[in-house]
């Protein structure tokens, strides 16, 4: 039986073939915030992320590094300017299709995964986007589906743990099924939201070699939020410093805003070699 | 009041066959009245839900079950007989509608506990509202709908006597029969009956409830 819906993926993936192919996101003199009365939270002249990049976004709390990525993610909508995601352009107001959402995939700070439900439920619900909604009615997921969940889980070492409920996973364990759950949905994105700050420094390096493993493995474009500058650098080949809202350091462009505060971006960023070869 | 008291020792244990039918007819009473409210609260707890449903939907839905539990349940009891006869099935409406009430609010509570991040995470992965509801809401607040419900069970029990004596139908029934026949030793054996019964569904409702988490 098949149960997949991809029309739309394909449609999707015809526009891609048009616009420019290199482009994963552009973003173009876009400003964002919450409500009519408070300040921009976002104030984005220009940026640009390639396909298969794997950036870090850092900066001060409060610099918009969240809001950022739920703009990408398109939880919330811009007021103005251009939006360009794989391909697709958002004007602002235009709901993101179940389709599109699930070729972007997101990893929380705190997790998000459903306690009650074994790791194996949630890694397989994160395939929502693939069946027919009615099916799930019944909880039905078809073969393909669930293949699809045991090699994800699987190429996150969590096989032995397939049945266990995850709110008796430890932290680390936690964020593997999180980043199997976006595995699944077969994303050209992923967003990962300070992904190991819930975790233990014993576990950083863990998750974030397994991000970047994944993201090269599947050719995905992965942006993180890091708060830390030395673990931006150890692990993204692109650092995209932003500061009330505004892109002040891209170490693409080899130039450093001369407003950027120095305790933020020490001189030694500005020459960072980034290192090609990692783990 | 002594002697009447006094007039129900010893209890009548003559009237077996009464009680067997009766309880059981109570019994069946508060599981369809509990079964029924719950198919019809499920629905509207989840457009009553907060973060389930727009504005214009939950707030008309919340007002419509708190009217719903302002009727005391002996006006719906009385309202049924005199529609529908006398007998346990107008019995089993006034405990539907009574407890829709109370369930449906119970559930949209508990529909709107169910912790958003997970569900932001299900819509971020592609999932439309059904699919949020069944994997995310459903999955996260299972043990507290059937908690709610079971909770409902025991009162509709009790409620049931209440029932009985406007002619609903179960052991409150025949209690009101043997109290205006003066066969107080009768209404004692009944009324024990229905205190152990309440009781042991209770314990059961606890002991079930205990292992859900
Ligand atoms: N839902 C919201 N409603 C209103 N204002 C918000 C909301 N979320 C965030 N903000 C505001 O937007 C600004 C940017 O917040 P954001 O969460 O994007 O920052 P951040 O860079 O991710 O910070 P942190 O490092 O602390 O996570 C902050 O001033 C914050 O108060
Ligand atoms: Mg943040």
């Amino acid at each position: 039986m098949e149960l997949s819906s991809n029309v739309e993926d394909k449609s999707n993936l015809r526009e891609i073939g048009k616009a420019q192919a290199e482009n994963a996101i552009s973003i173009r003199d876009v400003k964002f915030r919450y409500t009519n009365r408070s300040p921009y939270v976002l104030n984005i002249e220009n940026l640009r992320i390639q396909k298969g990049e794997r950036v870090s976004i850092i900066g001060p709390s409060g610099a918009g590094k969240t809001t950022l990525m739920r703009l990408i993610n398109g939880v919330i909508e811009h007021e103005s300017g251009e939006v360009k995601i794989l391909g697709k352009t958002f004007d602002g107001g235009s709901k993101k299709s179940r389709g599109f959402r699930r070729r972007i995939g997101f990893i929380y700070q705190n997790f998000n995964l459903i306690d009650r439900a074994s790791v194996f439920e949630n890694v397989l619900w994160g395939r929502v986007a693939y069946i027919n909604p009615l099916f799930s009615l019944i909880g039905r997921f078809c073969e393909r589906d669930k293949q699809a969940a045991l090699s994800a889980i699987d190429e996150v070492n969590l096989t032995q743990h397939m049945n266990q409920r995850t709110d008796t996973l430890s932290g680390g364990q936690m964020q593997r099924v999180a980043i199997a759950r976006v595995l699944v949905q077969e994303p050209e994105i992923i967003l990962a939201d300070e992904p190991v700050s819930n975790l233990d420094p014993a576990l950083t390096d863990d998750i974030l070699n397994l991000l970047a493993e994944v993201s090269e493995n599947h050719k995905v474009t992965l942006i993180m939020n890091l708060h830390q500058t030395d673990l931006a650098q150890r692990s993204a080949e692109r650092i995209i410093g932003l500061r009330s809202g505004e892109i002040v350091y891209d170490s693409s462009q080899e130039r450093l805003f001369n407003h950027v505060p120095k305790s933020l971006f020490d001189p030694e960023v500005t020459s960072l070699k980034m290192p090609k070869n990692r783990n | 009041m002594v002697d009447f008291i006094g007039r129900m020792f010893p209890p009548n244990t003559a009237v077996a066959k009464t009680v067997l039918a009766s309880t059981l007819e109570t019994l069946q009473m508060a599981f369809a009245g509990t079964v029924i409210s719950a198919l019809v609260s499920f629905p509207l707890g989840l457009l009553g839900a907060e973060n389930l449903s727009p504005s214009w939907v939950h707030q008309p839905v919340k007002g419509f079950l708190s009217i719903l539990r302002a009727i005391p349940i002996i006006l719906l009891a009385l309202m049924f007989v005199s529609t529908v006869g006398l007998g346990p099935f107008p019995g089993v409406l006034a405990l539907a509608v009574h407890s829709t009430g109370m369930l449906g609010k119970f559930y949209a509570e508990a529909f709107e506990n169910a912790s958003s991040g997970p569900l932001e995470a299900l819509e971020s992965s592609g999932a439309n509202w059904i699919q949020k509801v069944r994997f995310g809401v459903l999955t996260q607040v299972a043990p507290d709908l059937v908690r709610d419900t079971l909770f409902r069970f025991e009162l509709n029990l009790r409620e049931s006597l209440i029932l009985g004596l406007v002619g609903a139908g179960g052991i409150g029934f025949y209690i009101q029969l043997y109290i205006r026949s003066f066969q107080y030793d009768k209404v004692a054996t009944l009324t024990i009956v229905l205190l152990v019964i309440v009781v042991l569904v209770e314990q059961l409702s606890v002991a079930i409830r205990k292992r859900l988490r």
